[in-house]
């Protein structure tokens, strides 16, 4: 029988690593495609990944048995990618121009959409993307990213972020407002 | 209606476009839409402007590694992690008997009778001498060594990987085609032990992680190559190489990590 996410936590928590296997199964795709929106580099939002389940091992043990996993791991994740995201910006500004790498980055974010057509225009849409949320103050950030990406419930996104849900609601608002300005005149 | 009232149903529109809104909240944004034009308008923009933030590539992206590879990194990571803590936990024991040593030495010299000559420092034990004859600083420098000299090798062996892929040999299949199999299998070897370097995100070899990011695109293109494989395609790849200046600067950066 399938065991539950609190079950492999439960035995991460005695020590019995196997139980990564199953859990990162289950969760590491959403993982890396959160942490991927928030970094846009397929290397760092694999380390991002890599080092939200090996936090989720060490943390097992002080897990709130009460809370749900999936939610718990995100918040890893979110966390991190945001630490990591803040590291990262001033050496990414110092390495390779910022356009010279986007386009490479963004030739590796494999979909598995045979169009041509679709990619490029995917490849343009994920370019404006990116520099939109690189534009949003972190808040406004970090909760449309987890709507538009994580399709989080706006609780949900509260629980996450320890946030009331007035102001998830409020910021959310003003980053939609904010992605439209940015992709007007698009397509 | 007040403007007050207004920038309310404002916020719910966005949330209407962004599919966020339940029950009869839902339902009240929706009646209010329908009798506003303005807002009607608004929520249009906005649902076009998310249908075209729906084909962000991010949305759909598979992890550039298989699970498999994925947990060997983790497993990597947590085996490190837990050479690691013993060995900070056995450095920091010695604090515990040190400390006590300390007590007790003070202890004699309160009591001891004033005219005696002092009581001679007490020795450090020779446990407590191995212990403290290990720095972090000096373990710290340990780590990062490795993790440079595991970086330069895999390097090292993918520049030796790319100078034979700019001289292949003819396919003895398919006439003009070219055999990269042990090429191809060479780089999904590579590929995967790239997965498992540990420490390449950490700041020990920040300089080389455009190296490395170059080096793996290569390498996958390689990777997906067949067995026989059409000329232009490998030209591609030798043309990326080329652009990309990637032998020099391999040569560069296995250098500097070396040292």
């Amino acid at each position: 029988m399938e065991q539950s996410d609190r079950d492999l936590i439960g035995r991460l928590a005695r020590g019995d690593r196997e139980a990564l296997g199953p859990l990162m199964e289950r969760h590491h795709r959403r993982l890396y495609r959160l942490a991927l929106s928030y970094l846009r580099d397929p290397d760092e939002a694999l380390d991002a990944v890599q080092e939200v389940f090996v936090k989720a091992y060490q943390n097992a043990a002080r897990w709130d048995g009460g809370s749900e996993v999936g939610p718990w791991l995100t918040r890893i994740a979110v966390n991190h990618s945001i630490d990591r995201y803040r590291r990262g910006r001033r050496r990414r500004a110092a390495e390779t121009p910022l356009d010279e790498e986007a386009g490479d980055r963004d030739a590796r974010l494999t979909t598995g959409d045979p169009s041509p057509e679709r990619r490029v225009l995917g490849r343009e849409v994920g370019e404006r993307i990116a520099s939109a949320l690189r534009s949003l103050p972190e808040r406004q950030r970090s909760v449309f990213v987890l709507r538009h990406y994580d399709e989080l419930a706006l609780e949900d996104i509260a629980r996450v972020l320890d946030m009331s849900l007035g102001t998830v609601k409020s910021s959310l608002h003003r980053a939609v407002h904010r992605m439209r300005e940015r992709l007007e005149g698009l397509r | 209606m007040r403007p007050r009232r207004h920038r309310g149903w404002r916020q719910r529109t966005s949330l209407l476009a962004l599919g966020a809104l339940e029950g009869r909240e839902a339902d009240e944004a929706r009646a209010h839409v329908d009798g506003c034009a303005g807002c009607a308008e608004e929520l249009a923009r906005l649902r076009q402007a998310l249908e075209l933030a729906a084909l962000d590539p991010v949305r759909t992206a598979e992890p550039p590694l298989g699970m498999p590879a994925l947990l060997a990194r983790v497993n990597a990571r947590l085996d490190a992690a837990a050479a690691a803590r013993p060995r900070l936990a056995w450095r920091t024991a010695w604090l515990l008997p040190a400390g006590a040593l300390a007590a007790g030495v003070a202890t004699l010299l309160l009591l001891r009778p004033a005219p005696t000559p002092p009581a001679p420092p007490a020795a450090p034990t020779g446990v407590a001498e191995t212990q403290v004859a290990v720095p972090e600083d000096m373990l710290g420098r340990m780590e990062r060594t490795v993790t440079r000299a595991q970086t330069a090798r895999y390097l090292d062996e993918a520049q030796d990987l790319l100078l034979t892929v700019a001289a292949p040999r003819p396919c003895a299949r398919q006439s003009r085609r070219v055999d990269v199999e042990q090429e191809a299998e060479r780089s999904r070897e590579l590929l995967a032990r790239r997965a498992l370097l540990v420490g390449t995100s950490g700041e020990d070899v920040a300089s080389a992680r455009p190296v490395l990011r170059d080096v793996e695109y290569v390498l996958r293109e390689v990777a997906s190559l067949p067995s026989c494989a059409r000329e232009r395609d490998l030209q591609a790849i030798q043309r990326e190489v080329s652009r990309r200046n990637l032998l020099m600067k391999i040569d560069l950066m296995t250098r500097e990590l070396k040292g």
